[in-house]
This record gives C-alpha cells, sequence and structure tokens, in this order.
C-alpha cells in the first residue's frame, strides 16, 4: 500500500544505494527543503481561501466567485498582484532590519514543521524534546515581529509590535502548561511517542477533565499567540492601521501573511497531534470491526482532517466573539486561565500518579 | 537546617499576612513573634532537637559556628525589629511585604553560613541581593532612593556574574562545587583554578564593599531608606563577611601563599579608603557608609589568620558593630535628615539617648572598655600570630586613631554645640531599649567570654 | 576534521563575532539582536554535546523571554534623543589597559590549563538529555532546587512592591 512512510523510505533506500552517504544527506536536506517550501505555498493558498470561504458563509454572503469557478484562483491571482508590486522600505526605516524581519518570522514558522509527524513514521526530526522545541521556536518569532515594527519607524508598526510581544509572551505560558498537561499524561516530550501513546484512545478522551480543560486553554492561547480574532489587538484595523506591518507591501507583506496562516495550520497540526492523536484513526475500544474500519483510512488523512477541523473553529471565532481590549486580553491571561493552567497540571499530575487515566 | 526552612514559610506567612491583618501593628507583632520562634527553633536545631530529617546530600553542613552565627543575626534582627520596624511605615504601603523581604533575606543568611557547596553559596547571596536591591528602592517617590536601587543592581548583577565566571572556573578545573580542602589540594597545579580563586576573591569583596569594590556603598547606603541601611549595613554584611571566610577558610587554604598578600592590599585599602573619606564627610549617614567600609577593612582581617582568635574576634566584631551601628541608625532615623547639625545639643534635650549614642560611637573608634576595642584587638591579635603582614597591622592602628577623630565629632557636636531646638520624640520603651543596648556594649567589652562561652 | 569539528568552529566564530558586536554596535537594539545571535550560537554548541534540553531551555528562556523583554524596553526608549556620554580619553584607555590585562592573565592561565581530563564528550554522551538531568536535578541537586524557589519567591515579591503604585 502507498503511503508517506513507504514513498519516504523508498526515496531513502534509493538515494543511499545510487549516491555516497554524504551527497544522499544533502540531496535528502534539499528535498526536505524544497517539500517544506511548497508546502507552505500550497497552505497559504488554501487557508486564505478557506479564511475567505468560511467568513463569507458565516456573514451570508458568497466571497470569492470571480476568478476561477467558484473563485478557487482568487488567492493566485492576489499572490500574483504581491510578487509583482514593488516591495518599499521607507526612508528613515533602519533598513537592514526591516528587511530581515520578514525572513526571520518565515524561518522560524518553518523551523517548527521539523518535529511534526504528518503521517505515520513520517516526520522531518523526531528530536527527543519534540514539544519543548515547538515551544522554543515558536517564541522566537516574536523576536521578528519586535525588529519589524521598531525598524519600521512607524508609531503604529511599533505599537503594534509592542501589543503582539505582550501578547505572545503572556499566552505562551498557558499555552506551555497545557501542552506540559498532555507530556505529563503521556510520560514524554518526543512527539512520535507522545502519537503512540493515543493508540488506544485519545487524550481528549482519555485524560478526563484535565485534558479537556488542557484542550480549551490551549486553543484559547493559539489563537491568542497567531494574533487571531478576537485577540488580533496587534493589527487592530481600526486602532493601528494594519499593526507591525503596516509599511510593508509587496513580498515582504506576503510573507508576513503567509507566516500568518503557516502559524495557524502549525498551531492547529499541534492541537491535533497533543489532543486529538495526531495520525492515530479514531478507535473505540474493542469494536475491532470499526476499528478496522477506521484504519483503512491513511493517517495523513486523519492528521490533516482533524487540522483543518481546528483551523475551523479558529476562524469560527473571528466571526462570533468581538475584540477584546488590552487590558481585558492580558486580565484575562494572567489571573485567569495562568492560573487554572496551574491547577489543572495539577490535577494532571495527580491523575498521571494515581494512574487515573486509561 | 530549623531556622532555614522557618525563615522561608515566615516569610511566605508575611507575604499573604496583610490580606488578614488589617493593622501594621499586628503584622509587626507577627513579625516579631515569629523571630522569637525562629531563634528557638535555631536554638534547639543546635542542641540535637531537628525539626526536620533533610538529605541535604553534603551541600550544606551545620557546625557550632554557624549556628552561633545564625542565632547572632537572628537576634540583630530581632533587635533591628524592636527599634526600628515601626520606621518602616513611613517608607511605603508594602509594610507586610517589607518584612517577607527580610525573612528572606535571613533565609539567605542561614544558606551563606551554612554552605559546604558553591551552588548555595551563590543561592545565598542572591537571596541576600535581591531583596535588597528591592528594599533600597522602596521609597519609590525618592529620586536618590531610585538611583541607589539601580546601581547597586547593576553593579551587584555584574559582581554576582564574575562570581559565577569563578564558580565555573572552579568546577572546570576542580570537577567539582564542593567547598572542601582536599577538593582544591587535587587541582592545585591548575591555574584555571587560580583564576576561579581570584574572581571568587573580587566578587565577595564586593559583596562586604571592600576597595576599591567599595565605590557603591556610599550611594546606596546614603540613597537607601535609612532603616534599611541600617539593616544591610549590619547584619547583612556580617552574613557576606562569614561566607567570605567560611569560603576561603573550607576550602583555599592549601593556597593561602597565592592569596593572601592580595587580601592583605585589599584590607590595607579599604581602612585607607574609608577613613580618610569619612572625615571630610558632613552627613551623618554618609559618614557611617564610611565608616562601615572601614569597618569592613578590620573584619577582613579574619582572612588572614585562621585561628581561635580571629573565629571569636570576627562574631565578637560583628556583634559589636552590628549593635552600634543599629543603635546609631535607630536614632537617625528619627531625625529629619542625616547632617551633623541635627545632632547639636543633642544631649541636652535627650541625654539618655545621648549617653547610649556616647557609648556606640566610643565601640566604633575602638576605645577600651568597651566591645569595639575587644574585637579590634582580638582581629590584630589573630593576624599577629599568623606572623606575617606585621605592616598591615601598624598601619591598622593608624587607622583606627584617624577614626577617632570623625567618631568623636558627633560626640563633641551633642554635649558642647547650642541647639536649634529641634528635637525628636521617643518612647520610653526606646530609651531603655538603647540603654540596653549601650550597656551590652559595655558588658562585652569587659567580660567577651560571656558571649563566646557558647562557641564550644 | 569531522561535522563536528566543523560546526563547533563555525558555531563559535559566531558566537565570538556576535559578542565582540554587542560591544561594538552604537544601536543598543542591535547589541540586543547580536546577543540573541550569540544565545541561539551557544545552543548550536549545546546541542553539539548531546544536551538538546540545555539547547532548547536556552532559547526559550534567554532568547525568548528575556531578550524579548530587553527588546522591549529599548523599543520605547526615544534612543535619537539619547546622546553617548563623552567619556576622556584616560578613561577610555585605561579601560582598554585593565581590560587587556585581565585578557591576558585568563588566556595565559587558560592556555596552561590541564585539556585532557575535562575533555567532553560529543558524541555518545547523553548527561544533557532531559532524563538524565531530571533525575539529577531531583536527586542530587534537589535542596538547591528547591531553595531557588525562596530565590524566585524573593523576586517576585519584589517585582510587586516596586511594581504596585
Amino acid at each position: 500500500m502507498p503511503s508517506l512512510e513507504n514513498i519516504a523510505n523508498f526515496i531513502h533506500n534509493w538515494l543511499y544505494t545510487t549516491f555516497n552517504a554524504t551527497v544522499a544527506l544533502l540531496l535528502e536536506f534539499t528535498i526536505v527543503a524544497i517539500l517544506v517550501i511548497g508546502l507552505f505555498s500550497v497552505l497559504g493558498l488554501v487557508l486564505i481561501f478557506m479564511e475567505r470561504k468560511v467568513s463569507a458563509y458565516m456573514q451570508v454572503r458568497l466571497g470569492p466567485n470571480r476568478v476561477g469557478p467558484k473563485g478557487i484562483f482568487q488567492t493566485v491571482a492576489d499572490t500574483l498582484k504581491l510578487m509583482v508590486k514593488e516591495g518599499m522600505t521607507p526612508n528613515n526605516a533602519d533598513k537592514f532590519l526591516f528587511n530581515l524581519a520578514p525572513f526571520i518570522v518565515m524561518t522560524a514558522a518553518m523551523l517548527i514543521l521539523a518535529p511534526l509527524a504528518f503521517a505515520k513514521n513520517f516526520q522531518i526530526w523526531d528530536i527527543n524534546i519534540g514539544v519543548l522545541f515547538v515551544t522554543a521556536i515558536s517564541s522566537v518569532s516574536v523576536i521578528g515581529i519586535l525588529m519589524a515594527g521598531w525598524a519600521s519607524n512607524n508609531k503604529y508598526s511599533l505599537l503594534g509590535a509592542m501589543r503582539s510581544g505582550a501578547q505572545i509572551v503572556s499566552y505562551e505560558l498557558s499555552a506551555g502548561l497545557s501542552i506540559i498537561t498532555i507530556v505529563v499524561l503521556s510520560e514524554s516530550l518526543k512527539i512520535s511517542t507522545i502519537i503512540e501513546s493515543q493508540a488506544n484512545g485519545w487524550w481528549i478522551f482519555k485524560g478526563h477533565i484535565p485534558a479537556i480543560i488542557a484542550f480549551v486553554i490551549f486553543i484559547i492561547a493559539v489563537t491568542a499567540e497567531t494574533n487571531r480574532a478576537p485577540f488580533d489587538l496587534a493589527e487592530a484595523e481600526s486602532e493601528l492601521t494594519a499593526g507591525f506591518h503596516t509599511e510593508y507591501s509587496g513580498m515582504k507583506f506576503a510573507l508576513f501573511f503567509l507566516a500568518e496562516y503557516v502559524n495557524i495550520f502549525i498551531v492547529c497540526v499541534i492541537g491535533a497531534t497533543l489532543f486529538l492523536g495526531g495520525w492515530m484513526p479514531l478507535h473505540f475500544g474493542t469494536n475491532t470491526t470499526f476499528n478496522e474500519m477506521m484504519d483503512y483510512i491513511p493517517s495523513s488523512l486523519w492528521l490533516f482532517g482533524k487540522t483543518f477541523f481546528l483551523i475551523f473553529v479558529i476562524m469560527w471565532f473571528r466571526w462570533t466573539f468581538p475584540r477584546l481590549r488590552i487590558d481585558q486580553l492580558l486580565n484575562l491571561e494572567w489571573k485567569y486561565l495562568l492560573p487554572i493552567s496551574m491547577i489543572n497540571l495539577l490535577l494532571a499530575t495527580a491523575m498521571a500518579i494515581l494512574g487515573w487515566h486509561f | 537546617m530549623n531556622a532555614l526552612i522557618v525563615t522561608a514559610v515566615l516569610g511566605v506567612m508575611m507575604m499573604f499576612s496583610s490580606i488578614v491583618l488589617k493593622r501594621n501593628s499586628a503584622i509587626r507583632m507577627l513579625a516579631i513573634v515569629g523571630l522569637l520562634f525562629t531563634f528557638i527553633a535555631n536554638v534547639l536545631d543546635s542542641s540535637g532537637v531537628h525539626f526536620f530529617s533533610i538529605n541535604i546530600k553534603g551541600m550544606m553542613h551545620f557546625d557550632q559556628f554557624a549556628y552561633f552565627f545564625i542565632s547572632i543575626s537572628i537576634f540583630c534582627t530581632f533587635i533591628f525589629f524592636l527599634l526600628s520596624a515601626k520606621e518602616m511605615e513611613r517608607i511605603g504601603v508594602n509594610y507586610s511585604e517589607y518584612f517577607a523581604l527580610i525573612f528572606f533575606i535571613l533565609c539567605g543568611i542561614i544558606l551563606v553560613a551554612s554552605f559546604t557547596s558553591l551552588l548555595i553559596l551563590f543561592l545565598g547571596i542572591e537571596i541576600i541581593s535581591i531583596p535588597l536591591y528591592i528594599l533600597t528602592g522602596s521609597d519609590k517617590k525618592n529620586l536618590k532612593s531610585n538611583e541607589a536601587s539601580l546601581k547597586y543592581f547593576l553593579l551587584g548583577a555584574f559582581s554576582t556574574g564574575i562570581m559565577l565566571m569563578g564558580i565555573a572556573l572552579f568546577y572546570g578545573s576542580t570537577g567539582s562545587f564542593s567547598v572542601e580542602n582536599s577538593v582544591v589540594i587535587a587541582a592545585t597545579t591548575s591555574p584555571m583554578l587560580l583564576i576561579g580563586i581570584l574572581l571568587l576573591l573580587f566578587s565577595m569583596s564586593f559583596k562586604v564593599s571592600a576597595a576599591p569594590f567599595h565605590f557603591w556603598a556610599p550611594d546606596v547606603y546614603d540613597g537607601a531608606p535609612t532603616v534599611f541601611t541600617s539593616f544591610m549595613a549590619t547584619i547583612v554584611k556580617a552574613a557576606a563577611f562569614i561566607a567570605f571566610i567560611r569560603l576561603f577558610s573550607l576550602a583555599f587554604t592549601p593556597l593561602q601563599d597565592r592569596w593572601q598578600l592580595i587580601v592583605a592590599v585589599i584590607i590595607a585599602l579599604t581602612l585607607f579608603v574609608g577613613n580618610i573619606t569619612a572625615v571630610f564627610q558632613q552627613s551623618v549617614k554618609r559618614m557611617l557608609a564610611y565608616s562601615s567600609i572601614a569597618q569592613s577593612g578590620f573584619m577582613l582581617m579574619a582572612l588572614l589568620a585562621f585561628n581561635t582568635f580571629s573565629v571569636e574576634g570576627i562574631l565578637l566584631y560583628i556583634v559589636a558593630y552590628s549593635i552600634s551601628t543599629m543603635g546609631i541608625f535607630s536614632v537617625l532615623v528619627k531625625m529629619k535628615d542625616s547632617s551633623l547639625e541635627e545632632f547639636n545639643g543633642f544631649a541636652k534635650h535627650q541625654p539618655v539617648l545621648a549617653v547610649a549614642l556616647t557609648v556606640f560611637l566610643l565601640s566604633l573608634a575602638g576605645i577600651p572598655l568597651t566591645a569595639g576595642f575587644l574585637s579590634k584587638f582580638y582581629m590584630l591579635k589573630a593576624v599577629m600570630h599568623s606572623g606575617n603582614f606585621l605592616w598591615l597591622i601598624i598601619f591598622a592602628v593608624l587607622m583606627a586613631a584617624v577614626s577617632v577623630y570623625y567618631y568623636f565629632r558627633i560626640i563633641q557636636v551633642m554635649f558642647f554645640k547650642e541647639s536649634d531646638s529641634n528635637t525628636i520624640i521617643v518612647s520610653t520603651s526606646f530609651k531603655w531599649l538603647l540603654s540596653a543596648l549601650a550597656i551590652i556594649i559595655i558588658v562585652l567589652g569587659v567580660y567577651p567570654q560571656l558571649l563566646l562561652q557558647f562557641l564550644v | 576534521m569531522g561535522v563536528t569539528a566543523i560546526l563547533f568552529w563555525i558555531l563559535s566564530s559566531l558566537a565570538l563575532l556576535s559578542a565582540i558586536m554587542i560591544v561594538v554596535s552604537k544601536n543598543p537594539v542591535h547589541s540586543v539582536l547580536w546577543l540573541i545571535l550569540v544565545f541561539f550560537a551557544i545552543s548550536g554548541h549545546y546541542l553539539l554535546l548531546n544536551a538538546q534540553f540545555l539547547a532548547i531551555v536556552n532559547i526559550i528562556v534567554y532568547a525568548g523571554a528575556i531578550m524579548v523583554l530587553f527588546l522591549y524596553v529599548l523599543m520605547l526608549i526615544d534612543l535619537k534623543k539619547i546622546v553617548d556620554p563623552q567619556r576622556s580619553l584616560w578613561i577610555k584607555l585605561v579601560g582598554v589597559a585593565t581590560g587587556c590585562c585581565l585578557l591576558l592573565v585568563l588566556i595565559a592561565a587558560l592556555s596552561k590549563a590541564d585539556q585532557t581530563t575535562a575533555l567532553t564528550q560529543t558524541i555518545g554522551g547523553n548527561i544533557g538529555l532531559v532524563e538524565n538531568l531530571g533525575k539529577i536535578l531531583f536527586s542530587e541537586y534537589l535542596v538547591p532546587f528547591e531553595i531557588s524557589s525562596i530565590l524566585f519567591l524573593s523576586a517576585m515579591v519584589g517585582a510587586v512592591v516596586i511594581g504596585k503604585k
């Protein structure tokens, strides 16, 4: 059965039998890089189209419908427009940092892909602290954002960057704590082990209330971390024009835009991996017929299905909740989410020690 | 170990006390009672009653000296609370938090008095320093306090960095954090170890404000609220000394000949800078800051000779110096400002306080029949016994003579100048307490064994 | 020279270069960004030592949290208004001289230091893995670990005292 795992193994073996080890390794690097970039561009197109369609649906309108059938080429056209636009740099900006910032944000997003498992045994780098790696690198992207805001030499940009910095640094805490809840339950930081621990049931089912609380907090926190509505203060149009990327145009703007959507995808993959079993199919106890039927669905489809469900939920938020004020936002994190997630972690630890989970 | 845990718990309790206790006097009572309890816990600990049994993996060792010093610091803090805890109300609204921070500092003091691992030393020094940065800047509306806090924080962080570098080099050359002779002997030839010792020496000199690492001290002592100056110039400083001496006497004696000359030069510089600069000060607070630098020169002499005289001397010195300085500061807190003129004609308005202050000043200057004299004598004798550094002893005696000038200046204005009719209001109990402290100073000056008999 | 050695030299020179740039840069924001680069280079070194946990924690704590706060503060300051204080030539010279003396002493001592005993295992060493680190931290170093909580608590109380109106 051709699965992603078999294809990857086949290419790996073919490369290592055809070339010597160093060349094969370099070729593998190249293939991975091309795949990642390819995934990024496809994701950009798909997610932006999805966002438009979802918001159109929520607001009872049609959304893009002119370019191509049902408007599916609208995003392609937009991308072409952005590519041929002039990328301007303001006069008094710190030119080097201004131009560097989008790439840092983008690179950070790419690095996070490394430990993610997209299908059964299909993973770039199964590092033994995968989850921490993700947390660490996602905290780096805030540097790029701050850099962009400061280097633009524009007060809207700076304010946007500041807000987004405060937001990301604060919400990282509760996101991290809810991740740790699952780490405690599955007793590993390694992504592949975490997924395998869910073979007999996803953590959201096995982990009782602590896992559910952690899941909810995780979704709230990552919505804030990706600067999505209702936490999109960093680019609150009515107050700050466009936040930290006010001064950006053309391809540099497109990079920020792309990174934003890729980040949504990434956090949803992580959410799906930790709470919804990653590529693990849905299994119910000993009901073997059902379980085997589920196994026939390819593992990559499982992961992408779960991920896009979460993405849909996050897009749903945007049209459901009004935007918070900055003080409400910080109050929510420091006064509510953080204490709750700490107590929740304590509960989960007690549960793991006493063996109350399945 | 008892006292360590009790102080930590008390710190947390004080932190939350303002939720339950609405009145400041209740918070103060809680702190004082808690301190008494800590004292009892520590005394019980030293006589074999341990509340907790914790395997500390040889990272701390509570010997009789450590217990004794911890008792002394708790006792001095107790006196500090009695003398000046009320004055803390005037600084800001976070009354209970100040007590919490002081309890945390005590926790650090216990750590540095008992460490046998550099890790604990580092933690102890930091637990002492960080609350002090805060207390220095606690007078938030006063620009001088802010400046002092920032200065202290930056320089303190820098010296902690140097200390960490020293610890890293120590670890790199010996492969252990353990502060033992045997560890050092195994790596005597390693130049890395020598540099580590040098960096540790510098950073510890900074913490005890020895010249040429003293530049922070006058500004910080001057800028900090006077109440906290009296705490940090006495008890905290004494703890830094104990850490310094403990570190060098436990670990680095095999390399004594390499670092003792540096210490001697540091002592000479400290004595010189402290005493000579103190002569020119117009503000009593600043004068006391320089005098504390000068006194640390004497206390550092314990590093030059590790014998019974130095061990007894340093403890006696700490008690004499802490009580005297705290006594003077407790009067200074109540004054309008800290200029010398404030003391004009003090003896006419407050004869009891003036006499007590005179005793404290005499003790600091090292006049016979006071504890200050005996402690200076012990230190000099200890160095004498080690056989080296005769020049240092002569120089120290000279500098002590200089110090008499600026201490006597206060006595002179108190008794022989006309007053400008501004008096301070003190309670009777305060007078009693200060007189009792003066009596302690004199009694210890005549019969030091009263204190030192506990050190067996 | 294996891959590890090449990486080591690249990372070391990157770390040193960035460290020099921290001091040389006129703009404090640039200094902070160089400092972040230093942390990344050091994390790379940890990875070479097979200490992945330390590498990642180094990035989370320093590059991700502390440096972001640094940037935060620096960006709020109007740097154009602050002119570098003019120091006299003498002080600069003395600074350079003392710095060089310290450097000389350190180099002289460290070049003689005994290297054979202290060579670290680069491949196969697994002290830095999170499992071993956790075990050591919660058995051998439990007491210092617990004590450090007092340190953080006091720092937090302090922050509240300073920050509260």
